[in-house]
């Protein structure tokens, strides 16, 4: 093998490699086990973090989310900090969540709760910009 | 604290407790300052991950009383800009940039799902890039609002030029605006607010 062709020799592929990894830490599911979860979903947390000593059977990534959320954060926002697709970020959280190791809050919609008063508050935030 | 903490800016910014969250969406053809327009207002540097969207693939249809049924489907992956605007202590609002490419709208209704409205910037150059965006939501009832972006304070065309140009309807405004100025996206997102809250106001 030659060095310029890195430790994986020809099986390295530039474009696949960083899609195999994530995917491994779903163990190859693509669907979260919590349905709900959407790009605006707020996670939070549910303290203690478990240090690296106590964190058995968590993957690094999910001890790196669960210390990003000690304060709430959007799914969306997890996935851009710990640099992973959201899918599979959705994934991990949702398993976080089931283990109760998370919580996490739905997003409002205008489906939800069509309201002026909500309206009336984002409104006057905007306008403090 | 290990890798995660690449932004120190975006952590400084904690969210309360309590939040709930909204999102408007930033649609338009490609370039047209969608990306611009959420670092304007957003209260953390822009962030960026990506999705992958999944919608039937077009043409299908006509296929399916051959091969017995089932949808095919089609993936693919986009990137995502996006901005947040604490609103007070209970609301916080999620900007998003859509990807600019007009052949993913079709894959969009994941991200349509629970937005309060859109914000549809045009470029009056290249008008034709934003007939997509419009049309996606026309046709799945999303309020939204046209800001035209004034790039380098040109105006070549009148307001009623363009709202003829792309069909709107008369009551859906636009605000003409330049995306690098806060202040100017402010009123872009201050008049979808207001539009939102009429057409609210007309439903009850």
């Amino acid at each position: 093998m030659s060095a310029d062709k890195g430790r994986y020799g020809h099986a390295w592929d530039e474009d696949a490699g960083p899609l195999v990894r994530p995917y491994t830490l779903t163990r190859g599911r693509t669907r979260a086990a919590h349905a709900d979860l959407t790009l605006i979903t707020l996670v939070t947390t549910v303290e203690p973090v478990p240090d690296d000593r106590e964190a058995g059977g968590l993957h690094p990534e999910e001890l790196d989310i669960l210390r990003l959320c000690v304060r709430p954060q959007a799914v969306a926002e997890v996935a851009a900090l710990v640099h992973l697709p959201v899918s599979v970020v959705k994934i991990l959280l949702g398993d976080l969540v089931n283990a109760g190791r998370m919580t996490a809050r739905a997003p409002l919609s205008m489906a939800q709760a069509p309201n002026a008063e909500l309206l009336r508050k984002v409104r006057d935030g905007l306008g403090r910009l | 604290m290990g890798s995660v903490v690449s932004s120190a800016a975006h952590t400084a910014v904690p969210l309360p407790a309590a939040a709930l969250a909204v999102k408007i969406l930033v649609a338009g053809g490609f370039g047209v300052g969608k990306t611009t327009l959420v670092g304007a207002v957003s209260e953390v540097p822009p962030l960026s991950t990506e999705e992958v969207m999944t919608a039937a693939g077009v043409g299908v249809d006509d296929l399916e009383g051959i091969t017995g049924g089932g949808t095919a489907k089609v993936t693919t992956t986009v990137a995502l800009d996006f901005g947040r605007i604490t609103i007070d202590e209970d609301v916080v609002l999620y900007l998003f940039g859509t990807p600019g490419q007009e052949r993913f709208w079709s894959m969009w209704d994941d991200l349509a799902v629970g937005a309060l409205g859109a914000v549809v910037l045009v470029d009056t150059r290249r008008l034709d890039s934003s007939f997509g965006s419009i049309d996606f939501f026309e046709r799945r009832g999303v309020p939204f609002v046209v800001g035209v972006n004034r790039f380098d304070g040109l105006l070549d065309h009148t307001e009623e030029d363009i709202r003829a140009a792309l069909d709107l309807d008369p009551e859906v405004p636009t605000v003409l605006c330049d995306v690098r100025e806060r202040a100017s996206c402010r009123e872009v997102l201050l008049a979808l607010i207001d539009h939102i809250a009429a057409r609210f106001a007309a439903q009850n």
